[in-house]
This record gives C-alpha cells, structure tokens and sequence, in this order.
C-alpha cells in the first residue's frame, strides 16, 4: 500500500472525530512515514509494519468513545460507547446481541413505567382530590405522592442498571482490540 | 495458547517500556517506535494511539524541533505525573516478576 492509499483510508476511517484530533492523528502518521524514508524504507514497507489503516482507525475512533462515556455518563456518550463496540466488528458481540436485546428491552420498558408513573402520580395528585377519589381528599394527596415516590425510585434503578450493563460492555469491547496482534503475529 | 499469553504480556509491558524509554532523556514516537517494534516485536502503529492516551492521561508532554532532514519531530517528555507514574510501575513490575521468577524457579 503506498502513504497516499493509507493515508487516505486512515482518514475515511477517522470521520466523525474532532477535526483537530484527526488532523493530530494523520499528521503522527504522515510523520512517520517521512521518518520510514528517510531511514531508507519504502512506502510499502512502512505501510505493512503499521497495519490495517481501516482496522487502526475503527480503534482509534472506538478508544475515543469509550473514554468519553468515561468521563461523561450522558445518553450520547452512552449511544457512542455501544455503537463504538459494535464497530469494533467481533463476532462475538453479535452472538451477544440476542442475549442483550431482552435485557436492553426489559431496562427501557422499566424506564418508560417509571416516566409514566410518574405523570399518573401527578395526576392522581393534582385532579384526584376534585375527582372523588376514594378515601378523601388526603388520600389522594398521598397515593399521587406514593406513586411518583416509587417511579423515581425505580427510574433511578434503571439507570443505576443501564450504567452498570453499558460498563460491562465498554470492558468486553476493549477485550476486542487487535491494534497489537496483527503486527506480533506477522 | 502460548501467542496469546506472549500477546497480553506485551500489551501489559508497552507502557512501562515507553515510560523507561522516556525516562533519561525525551523522544520522539520514530524512535521508540522502532526500538520497541525491534526489541519486543510490538506493531508501529500502535505507539500512536499509546502515546495520545498517555498524552490525554498527563503523563507525557510534547515539544516540536525543527528536524535537518524531513518534517519538524514531535518529542515526547515526561511530566512529573509520568515519573510518579514510571516509578510506581517500575517497582510493581519488579515485585511482580521476582513472584513470578521464583514460582517458576521452583517448578522445573
């Protein structure tokens, strides 16, 4: 492969992070290179001992969502961090995914039961005591309480879960890195 | 599997290498890249993503110099949070293969 070619993918493979760091990033490799051929090897040479560009860069840009989710525990980073596991492209994160939608989908149905409990807490609170509410006034007052006391708290389980499950799979995704076992095993 | 434990090794190994490497004097990702792809056969293009890692960890710093023949070279020095750190993992490293020497000293 000549710089140009690894250049060029290493770049395409990069879309998405900060221009800056993917300015950062090609200009470390287009260093190199001229480094390679001033100590006398060739393009292809120097290509071959750095690896797979596309490979490099699905790590690179993986590493930079996982340290973001790192630092940032918001729904964007978390979407990253997962998208940035699966690119990583190891089969099996696939055969997991079966495992994982049950579980994923039982967290978001227990989410969207806690944003609903807590308007139905509200409601209960708000209208129950003009609207008959069995047990009076006071009563009403309490169950609406009740109701969005339990939804917050069980909101708050959820995503205590989420965290911890989207942790795991951020530990499994950096298991997958092969950055070093291309170069050690040629 | 024996590449897989030789693998790991050198994974767990790579930053103490590049702290040592740093350690008595600065330098640029060239050359510790090839002393490293030389020495403990590590690929090239992975001393890239290490050191922006121990760059965004604070444990190195860098510095351009306008070079005689081709691009400026980007050298890398280690703060004082990287010596701290060189240190600290220099003394676990040690601990860690004397225990591992010794079992494997009583086994053969």
């Amino acid at each position: 492969m000549t710089r140009q070619a690894f250049i060029a993918r290493l770049r395409d493979g990069l879309t998405g992070l900060p221009a800056q760091a993917v300015a950062d990033i090609i200009s470390d490799y287009e260093t190199h290179f001229a480094e390679g051929e001033a100590a006398g090897r060739t393009e292809a040479e120097v290509a071959a001992a750095l690896g797979d560009p596309g490979r490099l860069a699905r790590e690179i840009r993986a590493e930079s969502s996982l340290s973001r989710w790192k630092s940032e525990r918001s729904p964007g980073a978390a979407a990253g961090a997962i998208a940035a596991v699966l690119g990583l492209g190891a089969i099996d994160v696939l055969i997991l995914l079966p495992v994982l939608m049950p579980v994923i989908g039982v967290l978001f149905a227990l989410g969207v039961a806690s944003v609903v409990g807590m308007f139905a807490g509200g409601g209960i609170f708000v209208v129950g005591p003009f609207a008959g509410f069995p047990g009076g006034i006071a009563a009403a007052l309490l169950a609406g309480i009740g109701v969005m006391a339990g939804s917050a708290s069980l909101g708050a389980v959820v995503t205590l879960a989420s965290i911890g499950l989207i942790n795991a799979l951020v530990w499994y995704g950096r298991l997958h890195y092969r950055l070093l076992k291309p170069a050690l095993e040629s | 599997m024996p590449e897989a434990i030789e693998i790991q090794l050198k994974k767990g190994a790579l930053e103490l290498c590049v702290l040592a490497l740093l350690s008595p004097k600065d330098g640029y990702a060239y050359e510790i890249a090839a002393r490293l792809a030389d020495e403990i056969g590590m690929g090239e293009g992975t001393i890239y993503p290490l050191m922006r890692r121990l760059q965004s960890d604070g444990l190195v710093e860098t510095y351009l110099v306008e070079s005689s023949a081709g691009p400026p070279r980007k050298y890398y020095k280690l703060t004082e949070a990287g010596r701290a750190s060189f240190t600290s993992q220099k003394a676990a490293w040690a601990s860690f293969s004397g225990a591992v020497e010794s079992i494997l000293g009583g086994a053969q």
